[in-house]
Order: structure tokens, then sequence, then C-alpha cells
């Protein structure tokens, strides 16, 4: 429905309700910029014969608030009106609290704002200046002793737009960079600047990605949550080693002072609010397990798809500031995009959230997240439509933020003693035509709308006075019931696997044999298997079951890749960025795909900390975690890692590759020589002596050292290879696999003595100059030699038939079928450190089971069934049922969206101008 | 003791093969002959000479002198044709100098792959080996488009010359396709740009391509017309497309770019094979009502939207036999040639008859490319170009044992086997 004809009609109601309040019609004439800033000065104000929703539980039908010097003094049906005070009659009108945005930019200096938000070319022009980061040591894209109360803008236009609209207050937020620096909670009128802050500082905002203006350290997700996690425990080591020198500095040297700790500092020793970023529920869990880890207050911002974990959520107590920005179709989109199912479904139940937040008890407040007022305003009207209540929406409007940032006592509803900030409607708040005819803040009145009745004039004098009725309520229909589509298909405690030919890798291949699964483990394997009578029976007549694939080397459903800025990224880990929501998940399971070690990349020669997952398709990103699989270290070498950089980034050649890593370890050694020695140290003499501080690079290195973390290293040329492992030989620990290792086979004897395991690919070659010697006979030529091979996949697609991969070194080099079963089964299991519970059919171990057509090294078979610790995840017949299922949702809600959508489609340069219009 | 047997028979390839092939005959005999032209004969008997074959049956007299290939109790079948891909163009991917396949500029469509293919790329004794005995070597267009034109080749032989059998198959262009998601640098992040800015310039590209046809017409017009006008290459060769000597092998992948190429072929009257086509699958109707043949893209590759069927890709081989689309298969590749057998075998899991599968490789590819009548079966007539497995030759553990290469007895060695024979050598330390 067109905007114009919402305001006209709104210009109409305006009036009325301007007449009431005996204000005359000359404030139209005054030009604009003047009113914004002439509020109407008398001290002391009564609104009487009002309805007074206070706020604080209470609604009064008929009453009088009373306002003076600021504050309010009076609220109640028989409140006293002091002398002299301006009375306003409130006759058909309501009083509120004045609304909080809890999140906002407004009146922020330009320093302060995301560069998206300055315009184009903003960020890169930042780049242009800014120092190259190489690690957290340059405190990158930190900016913490910033404040937002120190430097605001009151010149900011959207000051009375927001104010207009209802809003008396917002936390007023920095955005830019990792550490944006300081919240204030402000109010939106002053005379200065300093008029405005009500409390400062009231929260930390933390971004998991630097943005843009930015360049070096960090550039990745992971990277940016390592730097956060070090600079929190930099803060408590800086804590610590001041509060130690200031209680006897002599013959301490003095620590280093540090603008970007010293906020830090204040919010752990306060233990204030820690803003972490999160979105999808996925993003939310996420930030919440990093706050807890860095021991911080943590309130999640964001949170648009917490309609999904809002039990979790109140559950841990965790407070949230909910984007009511809900997830829209953006304009002008291509009218043949093929929009997922997943984002459809997100836009669809966003506005869900605050009804369910409201069901579960999350502590909540809105924030706008770049909607303007009426937009924010109509987000929530829609999101009360879908059962959330008007009571909790003014709550999260005015009273939950207050109590979120510690301002309860003086903003959020209307009592006696409260800062007089209040607004004055002709309807319910949330009424789709209710208009804030007046707003108060510290008690100074703002009349709202002028503008609005000066268009009215002009089109009035155009003659077409546009009148409407007004419209009906915006119907707001349900959402659409969601398919299951996730988790364990039929699941049960026991099940029983028959009539299948078994290739159990590791005890030869039993014909017409039986598995029997209890709780998850591989009860008994044979041909003799009774079954037990609450059992779930496969039949498996004609089928083959191995064990689950397990890909040593993979990347799939990682929100970031390579911290590719520095040389040495070992604080990265990929355990902190798996994404449960990467279809690719399910697509490796249905490949035949269970377990797989999910690394850094190779972009630098000490990349970062690896997960293990197993294809628990449905399971949170916690769920999906190996657990008890030993912990790994990413290392390349070669081509990725010496190629050319802007800025150069040392290493350049192999030569430098080496240096670096030989480097990182001597310091690792170094720093466990600190620690060694601080924990030497008596009680009492650490009372006096400064701790060493905890590195987040150096810890997983020393573990490398000491043979506790497993060292993934990507290799390709033997030299290298060779080079490498004599290098961690000088350091006393052992590689565990060669990532690649395509010329594996001409320094085979050499791996087997090390003892590493050769990890590498079927057979592809030539792509880049150190794959040209790479053989597809590598796997088989290796073994021969004694080395513990795997293949590995590397790519999302080739995982998905790493059974054919692996039938290749049957054919180049002769092995085995056994053999080669095993490349890509029990090899990696014991590379990776798990063949105690995966790998091969064993009784005891996990039952990660795969059901083929065929022979699982044809290349006719195909993946019917996976299961995972005994539950199935991928059933071939049950997805293409459901894939038909998913079709309709999808369907339904592409309708219902087309349906609700009031633009105009554009699929003609026609439509187009029409849109302009 | 097989390899002394090849290795002698490599010794006389190269005699004869510089001798030239005037009197090179081969007999291959006892074979299971799979000839795709109709039921499969045991214990059949086929006869090369002079680089053709002449004589398939289980009564087939041997010339004298004629060398003998033994397939008792081996598979002999039309040798795999790779539709499309860079073997001889490209050695190392990352290695800029290596990389003969793309020329600078949007429209060059008089360049000729084979005029910068390399014999003596190791990729070709590489893919030879498991059993690819020919290939359409084309270059890449850049989007919207014209690459050049693709050029059938054998994989063996000394020079070009003796590779070539086609010097131009088609012109390879590339469809335009509407881009709305941009890498911008001034926020170091890919942005949207509106649909409406990207379609205009994907409509812009368009009018471009049929401004070139346009100028085709007008120089074929003024050449006919006696008008002395200076020769212009790319206009030469776009003639051909417009009298329809050559077809366009256009690259599309969306639905929409196939509909619009599709339309584009007919309202120009040119002769049009789609290449890629990743959702030709959605399209598949109208391919096979408009005749319109497919070199398939790889399938062994993930679905392009998250909610597609996980194995969407790998049934596109199988979903277009059906609706009775003419399709082939190809490699896009130089490295990866040698993987086209499994890229069909993994289809019939799908939903591919075995022996389209097999046909999707050999005639199928050669009547898409206008070779059909010289390629992609095991008939009198047809070059000798024909492979003799221990199975089925899209199953990955058979092996190529025998490989005649435009009528001459080829080698399966090349720098992975040697390589591996070399390594495997190696003494203890």
């Amino acid at each position: 429905m067109p905007s114009c004809v919402r305001q006209r009609m709104a210009v109409f109601r305006l009036r009325s309700s301007l007449a009431l309040v005996g204000m005359g019609l000359l404030l139209a004439a005054l030009p604009g910029a003047l009113q914004a800033q002439r509020p109407i000065p008398p001290p002391h104000f009564a609104i009487q014969n009002a309805r007074i929703v206070t706020g604080s539980g209470q609604t009064i039908d008929r009453g009088t608030i009373v306002m003076e010097n600021g504050l309010i003094t009076a609220v109640g049906s028989n409140a006293r009106i002091p002398d002299g005070a301006w009375v306003i009659d409130g006759e058909g009108l309501t009083v509120y609290p004045g609304l909080i945005d809890a999140m906002s930019n407004i009146a922020l200096p330009a320093s302060m704002r995301a560069a998206a938000d300055r315009g184009r070319g903003a960020g890169q022009a930042e780049q242009e200046q800014a120092a190259y980061s190489w690690g957290p040591e340059d405190r990158p894209a930190t900016f913490t002793w910033m404040s937002a109360a120190d430097d605001l803008n009151i010149q900011d236009d959207a000051i009375e737009t927001w104010r207009n609209a209802g809003f008396t207050s917002v936390v007023a937020t920095p955005e830019r960079g990792i550490f944006p620096g300081q919240s204030a909670v402000i109010n939106l009128a002053g005379d200065r600047a300093r008029d405005m802050v009500v409390r400062t500082p009231v929260a930390l905002r933390v971004n998991f990605r630097a943005g843009a203006g930015h360049t070096g350290f960090p550039n990745s997700l992971f990277g940016g949550i390592a730097y956060v996690k070090q600079s929190f425990i930099d803060a408590a080591h800086y804590d610590r080693a001041w509060t130690i020198y200031d209680n006897s500095p002599a013959g301490l040297e003095r620590p280093q002072y540090d603008r970007a700790l010293e906020p830090l500092r204040v919010a752990l020793n306060t233990n204030s609010y820690v803003l972490l970023p999160g979105d999808w529920a996925y993003e939310v869990q996420r930030a919440v397990k990093i706050g807890g880890q860095m021991g911080v207050n943590t309130m999640v911002y964001g949170a648009r798809q917490g309609y999904q974990i809002a039990d979790e959520m109140a559950a841990q107590d965790i407070p949230v500031l909910l984007d009511v920005n809900w997830p829209e179709p953006p304009r002008d989109a291509d009218p043949e995009a093929d929009v997922a199912l997943r984002m459809l479904r997100f836009r669809d139940r966003a506005p869900t959230t605050p009804a369910e937040f409201e069901r579960a008890g999350v502590q909540f407040a809105f924030y706008s997240g770049g909607a303007e007022p009426d937009k924010m305003l109509a987000n929530v009207r829609k999101s009360i439509a879908l059962g959330f209540s008007p009571d909790a929406a003014l709550r999260a409007f005015t009273l939950s933020p207050a109590e979120l940032f510690g301002v309860s006592d003086r903003l959020g509803s209307l009592e006696a003693g409260k800062i007089a900030n209040v607004i004055v409607t002709d309807g319910d708040l949330f009424g789709a035509d209710t208009k804030v005819t007046m707003v108060f803040v510290d008690g100074r009145r703002f009349e709202t709308g002028v503008e609005t009745l000066a268009q009215a004039e002009e089109e009035e004098e155009e003659g077409e006075a546009g009148e409407e009725e007004p419209g009906e309520p915006e119907e707001v229909l349900p959402p659409v019931p969601m398919v299951q589509d996730r988790g364990p298909i039929d699941p049960a405690d026991v099940t029983v696997i028959q009539n299948a030919t078994i290739l159990t890798v590791s005890q030869g291949t039993i014909e017409n044999g039986s598995i029997l699964i209890r709780d998850g483990k591989i009860a008994e394997i044979g041909t003799d298997i009774r079954v037990p009578g609450n059992a779930k029976v496969i039949d498996a007549s004609g089928k083959y079951v191995t064990p689950g694939i397990i890909d040593e080397h993979s990347h799939t459903a990682a929100d970031a890749v390579n911290e590719g800025s520095i040389a040495v990224s070992s604080m990265v880990t990929t355990e902190d960025v798996i994404n449960p929501d990467d279809v690719a998940i399910y697509r490796a399971a249905a490949g035949g795909v269970t377990t797989a070690s999910i690394l850094h990349g190779s972009a630098n020669p000490i990349g970062g900390q690896k997960a293990m997952i197993k294809m628990r398709w449905g399971e949170t990103s916690d769920g999906l975690m190996f657990d008890g699989a030993p912990p790994g270290l990413k290392m390349a070498l070669g081509e990725n890692v010496k190629r050319d950089r802007d800025p150069d980034r040392y290493p350049g050649s192999r030569m430098g590759v080496m240096d670096v890593i030989r480097q990182a370890l001597l310091d690792a050694q170094e720093y466990q020589a600190e620690w060694d020695a601080y924990n030497q140290l008596s009680e009492r003499e650490r009372r006096n002596a400064i701790p060493p501080r905890r590195d987040l690079k150096l810890e997983p290195l020393t573990e490398v050292l000491d043979g506790s973390r497993l060292v993934h290293a990507h290799a390709y040329r033997a030299d290298e290879t060779l080079q490498l492992m004599r290098l961690a030989e000088e350091f006393g620990f052992r590689i565990a696999t060669l990532i690649h290792v395509l010329e594996g086979y001409k320094v085979a004897d050499e791996i087997a003595e090390h003892g590493a395991g050769g990890s590498t690919f079927s057979d592809w070659w030539a792509y880049k100059m150190e794959a040209y010697d790479a053989i597809p006979y590598n796997a088989a030529l290796m073994t021969e030699r004694g080395v513990l091979s795997c293949i590995n996949s590397d790519s999302d697609e080739e995982m998905r038939h790493l059974n054919q991969e692996a039938a290749k070194a049957m054919k180049w080099g002769g092995m085995s079928e056994e053999e080669a079963l095993k490349l890509v089964t029990l090899n990696p299991a014991i590379m990776l450190g798990i063949d105690d519970r995966v790998g091969s059919i064993e009784v005891g171990k996990d039952a990660d089971l795969v059901i083929y057509t065929n022979h699982p090294l044809s290349v006719y078979s195909v993946v019917e069934k996976t299961l995972i610790d005994g539950q199935v995840y991928f059933d071939r017949e049950h997805d293409r049922a459901l894939r038909q299922q998913l079709e309709q949702e999808k369907q339904a809600l592409l309708e219902k969206e087309e349906g609700e959508q009031e633009r105009p489609r554009v699929t003609t340069d026609s439509d187009w101008e029409e849109v302009q219009r | 003791m097989k390899t002394t047997r090849s290795v002698t028979i490599l010794v006389l390839a190269v005699f004869f093969g510089v001798a030239g092939l005037a009197a090179q005959a081969i007999a291959i005999r006892g074979g299971t002959v799979h000839t795709l032209a109709g039921p499969a004969i045991e214990g059949g008997t086929v006869v090369i000479e002079n680089g053709l074959i002449t004589a398939v049956g289980t009564n087939v007299s041997v010339p004298a002198g004629a060398q003998i290939v033994d397939a008792t109790g081996l598979h002999v079948y039309p040798g795999l044709f790779d539709a499309m891909s860079r073997l001889g163009l490209t050695e190392v991917g990352a290695v800029d100098v290596t990389n003969d396949y793309m020329e600078l500029g949007d429209y060059n469509p008089h360049l000729l792959a084979m005029t910068a293919v390399h014999p003596a790329s190791e990729h070709i004794p590489v893919a030879r080996a498991n059993g690819i005995t020919h290939t359409v070597a084309a270059p890449n267009a850049r989007g919207g488009g014209i690459g050049g034109q693709g050029s059938l080749i054998h994989l063996d032989g000394w020079t070009v010359e003796e590779m070539v059998i086609e010097p131009s198959v088609g012109l390879i262009l590339s469809w335009p396709s509407i881009q709305t998601r941009r890498f911008d640098y001034a926020t170091y992040s890919s942005t949207e740009r509106s649909f409406r800015e990207a379609r205009e310039e994907y409509e812009a590209d368009i009018k471009e391509l049929e401004g070139w046809l346009e100028g085709a017409h007008q120089y074929k017009t003024a050449l006919q017309a006696g008008i002395d006008v200076e020769r212009d290459l790319k206009l030469e060769a776009l003639v051909k497309v417009i009298d329809g000597e050559l077809p366009f092998l256009v690259s599309a992948n969306s639905e929409r770019e196939i509909n619009d190429a599709l339309d584009f072929a007919s309202e120009n009257g040119v002769r049009m094979v789609l290449v890629n086509g990743r959702e030709a699958w959605k399209v598949a109707e109208r391919l096979a009502d408009e005749n319109v043949p497919v070199i398939l893209g790889p399938t062994q590759t993930l679905p392009r939207n998250e909610d597609w069927g996980y194995d969407q890709m790998y049934a596109v081989p199988g979903q277009l036999y059906s609706a009775g689309v003419k399709f082939c298969f190809a490699s896009f590749s130089a490295s990866a040639s040698r993987n086209l057998p499994y890229e069909a075998g993994n289809a019939v899991g799908y939903g591919l008859p075995q022996e389209e599968a097999l046909r999707a490789l050999t005639i199928n590819s050669a009547e898409i490319l206008g070779v059909g009548d010289r390629l992609g079966t095991i008939e009198p007539g047809k070059i000798g170009n024909l492979v003799v497995t221990d199975g089925d030759p899209i199953e990955i553990r058979t092996q190529f044992l025998h490989l005649v290469v435009n009528g001459l007895i080829s080698s399966s060695d090349n720098k992975h086997k040697s390589l591996y024979e070399r390594y495997r050598a190696r003494p203890q330390p």
C-alpha cells in the first residue's frame, strides 16, 4: 500500500488532536529546522484526563501525569497539578513511557559508524590509510577507548525523526571494527551533546568481523573470534599485572599502559555487558559459547532466528537485543532467483521471535537494526499479530532495555522520580494508524508531525485530499508449517542390519551377515544374530555394508577457512566456525561420509586448529563435534604459502617457510619455559610476580611440541616433505599426516621411517607446478613402501564419492579391495587417532555404517543409507519423499510472500518505471 | 611380458608411423566387440587398414602382414571421445605461460584451437591411457563472448597435422549471464547490485552478439555482390555459422540463459549445441522438441541451490536421456580428462542406462559434433580409434590394455606410469 496514502490519513487525525490541546496551527508556519531546535520550555507540565500506561504494570484509564523540572513528579488518577503548570487535556489520548532503541548509531560521529553507513568508498579510503595488522598485538580494528558519550553529534537529523516517532532514548553504540567502543544511554534532546547522556559507559559491543576499512589480521571470522578471545585474556592479564605492580612496584618492571585494554579491564571487573553478534540460531549459540569461554557477561544482539532457540536462551539466562528489522525479500531482486528454503523460512518466522521469547521467558529488548522508526513499529505490530502480547512489546521498548543497561531506576516507565521521557499518542501505541502527537524528553515538550501537517495543506491546495478509509489492519498469516527435514530418521536404540555383505575392513568380508547396533555402538556382528524384540530391522539383502567413510581433509561446513593475513595463525580454530546449517553436511552423509577432519586452509606455514565432526545433520555445531578426538593443527608448505601477497608477507620461498615454522616452534619453547619457571614459584613468590601472558597462538604449538596435538601438514613436493619431517624430528615430534603429499611416493621410505601418514588425492594433478609430478599410483606406492595412506577430498563434491576415489588405487597400483577401502575408512581413522571408535566394523566401535546398493568400489554403487552412532541420518527413499514435502513447503512460502509483498515485482522495464514512480 | 609386447608394438608403430599409413593393417582378434551399432559380437575380429576400420565380424579375413592384437577374453570398444577439453592447450593450470586456451578480447570467432595444440603435452598420453582416443580441444570464451573454434584431434600423433580430424567443429560462444552479485572493493565484500542494472548489461551483451551476426550477413552480402571489401577474418568465421556450416557451441547454464540462447539461435537461424547446461534438466522438453543436443558440463559437482536434491547433478544425464535429449559427456579439462568414463559410470547409478552412458562417451559425442559418420562406433568405414579392455570401460578398476588411435597401435605409456615405475624401483635408502 502506497505510503503517501497513510501519511495523508495521519495528517487528518493529527490535526484534530492538536486542536484538542489548543496548540493551533501556528507552528505549521515555522520552518522545519527551527522547530527541531526549539522545544517548548515551561518547567511544569500536567496531562490530565488521559489514559496512562505506566509501563510498570499499571494502566490508569483516566489520570494525570505531572512533570516538573525534567522529572515525573506524579502519576495517578488524582495527582495534584502544581500551580503554574501548563495543563494539557489528554481526553482521548494515551500516555506512554518514551521508547528506547536498544542499539542505535543515532548521534554517533562518522568515526564510530560502520563503513557501510558512511557511503561507498569510505572503507576503501580507510583501508588505504590503515596500517596492516600483523596480529593481536597491533590491536586491529580496536577502538575500545572511544566512547559514544564523548563525541555525540547533536546535529544528526535522525534525532528528530526518531523522537517524533516516540523514541526518547537510544543506546548509542559505536559499530565500527571489532571493538567499536563504549555505548551510552542517551536522551534524544538537549542543547548540548553532554545534556543527552543518561549513563555511560553501559556496554561494549563486539563484532567478530573487522569490516571495511581494515587490513591485515584478522581477515576471517575465526581470526576475529580468536582476536576477541585474546583481547579479553590480555585484559585480565593487564589487570593482574597492574594490580601486582601497583601493590608493590619495587623491583618490578612496569607494565605497559594500553588504552585498548583499559576499557576491557573495566568491563571484566564490573561485569558489564559485552554485546556479541549472532543472528541465525547457530550464530547466537556460537556467541553464547564464546562469551562463556571468555568469562564475560554476554548479551547477544541480532537473534532474528531466536524463534528456534527461545527455550535454550531462557534456560541459559542470556539477555538479547533483538533486531526487529525482519528479513525481507531484497528490492529489485532477480525475479527468477531461486531463493533457498532456509531463507524463506527465516523471513517467514523471524517475526515470531518476540512471541517465542515471551513464551519462554527470555529477557530481551528491541533494536532497530537499520530500520526506520515507522518500519520498526510496523514490524513489532506484525509480531503482535502473531501472538506477541502488546504489554511485552511495550516492555521490550521501555523497561527491558532500561533494565538491561542499568537505567531502570531513571528510565523505562512512568513513575514519580524518573526522568520525564513521555510520549502521547492518539490511540494504542501498536495500533496501525496510531500517531505520536507529543513527546517529552527530560520534561521538555516536542511537537511531532508538524511537517506532515504542512504537507497536508499543500496537498489540499492541489485539490486532492486523497481521503481514504483507514486500511483494514494488515492481515498477518501464521507461519507456514515447517517440514521436519533434519535429524535421525525413525530413531531407534536397537537396530539390526540383516542379510548384507559386510565389508568389515579389519576382519574380512561376511556374506549374508547381520550387525546388531545397541545405543549407538556395534554390539554384534555375524551370520547368526538373534533379533531383539525391540529392534528396528533394516533388510540389506543384496546390499553392501561398509564402515562410514572418513574424510581426512575437508573444509565442509566451515564459515571460515583461512586466516591468511599472517604467517602463523595457530590462534584460530575451526571449532569456532562450524556452521550446522550447511547443507554440505547432509550431502556428505548422503555420500557415505560419517566423519571428517575440518581443517584450516593452506595460506600460511602454520594455520589454525581443526574441528573433527560427524555428519549428524540437524545437530548444533557442538553436537556435530567428534568428542574425544585428538586436537590438531594445520601446517602448510609450498606454493600456496609463498605465493605473492600484498603487502609482501614473509615467507616468499621454501627457505622462509621452514624458517617461519622453526622460529614459531622456538617461540613456543621459550613460552613454555616462561610458564614452567612461573609455575615453579611458590605461592608467596607468585603474589609479587607478574605471570606470563597467555598466548593463544603459542599454546597450541606447545601442545605440538609435547605430542598432544596432531600436526596435519599440507605438502606437495618430496623435498619440502622431507624438510618438514626433519624439522619436526629436530623438535622431537612427529607429523601426524602429510596432506596431499602428491610426491610422497618419491620419499615413501623416509615418510614410513618418520611415521607420518600420507593423505593424498586419488588422481588430481598439474593444476599447479608442485602438482606436476603427482601420480594416481601415489596411494598404492606409498602403501607398498610402508606408509599408512589415505585418500582425502578437500572438496565438498569429491567427498561424496570417496569410495570411488579409493577404487582408483586398485586400478593405479593394483591394491586389493580391502586395502583400497581402508584408504577411506580405517587408515584415516588411525591417522586421526580415532581408530578406537571408528574406521572398521568391529564390536564396540561406533555404529557408523554405510549401506550401498552395489560394491562400494564400483562406479555404479549408490549410498542407500548412512548410519551415524546407530541412527539413520540418510535414507535415499526417505530423501525422495522428503524432497516432495519440502518442495510443497517452499511453494507455500513463495505464495505467501508473494501475497504479502506490496512492491510489484520488477520483471520488465515498464514495471521498473512504475516502481520508480 | 605384456610390457615387452607393447614395447615391440610401439616400436613397430613408430616405424610404420614414420613410413606413413599406407602399409598399416591391424587385426584385433578374439574379443567381444561392442560395436555400439548393433549387438556385441563374441569372438569377433576388427580389421583396420590405412587408418580406417575395414571389417568387423566373426568371419572376417585378416589381411596378410597385419599386426595382430590378441583380444581373447577381452572387450573391444570404440575409442572414448572427450567432447570438449583443454587437452593440448594447457600444461600447468597455475602457470600462466603454459596456458593457451584463452585469448585476449571478447570476440575471437576466427581463432582455431589446433593452432595452439601442443602434441607433446604430458596430458595427452595420460588421458589416452584411460581410453580417451580423441577430443575436441576447445578455447574458452569470456562471458558473452566468442572464444574461437574447437578442433577435433586424435590423442596421438607426432605433429598436430597428424592429430587433426576436423580443424573446426564449431564456434565456442559463452552466453552472457545476469550477475547481480559482485565483489565490491570499497567494502571488501560481495554486494548485490540491482537486477535491472545486471539485466541491462545482459541485454546489451546479447545485442552485441546479434550485431556480430548482422555484420556477418552484411559481409557475406557484400562479397556476393562482388563489392571489394577488406577481408575480415572474424566475420568470415561467423559467415560459416550463419550459413549453417558450423554450429555455435553455446555455453549456458541457467534456465533463463539456456532459453534465451535457444531463442537467439532460432531467431538468428543458426545451429546450436548447448554446452555445460547446468540447468538443462529444467529445459529438457524444449531441448528435445527443438532437437538441440547437449555437451554436458561436469555432473560430479555440487547442486547449485541448497534445495536441489543432493543427487540432482548426478541425475542430469538420466533425466536428459528420459526426456529424449541427445547429450554427451565432456571433461572441459586436460588433467581430468581421464576421469570422463567414471562420470558416465556414476550417472548409471542415478538413472542412466549403462549402454546410454557408453553412447554418451562415443557415438552421441560424434553425432553431436557432426562426425557421426567417421567416429563413435565400430563399423567399416569409420576411423580406427578403438580400445581393448579387460571389462566394462566405465568401471573404475577396468584396465585399458590396447589402444588404437588413428588406425595405429598407440602406447599407454605416460608420465605417470614412468614416474611410478621409476620410483617403485628406487632402492631402499
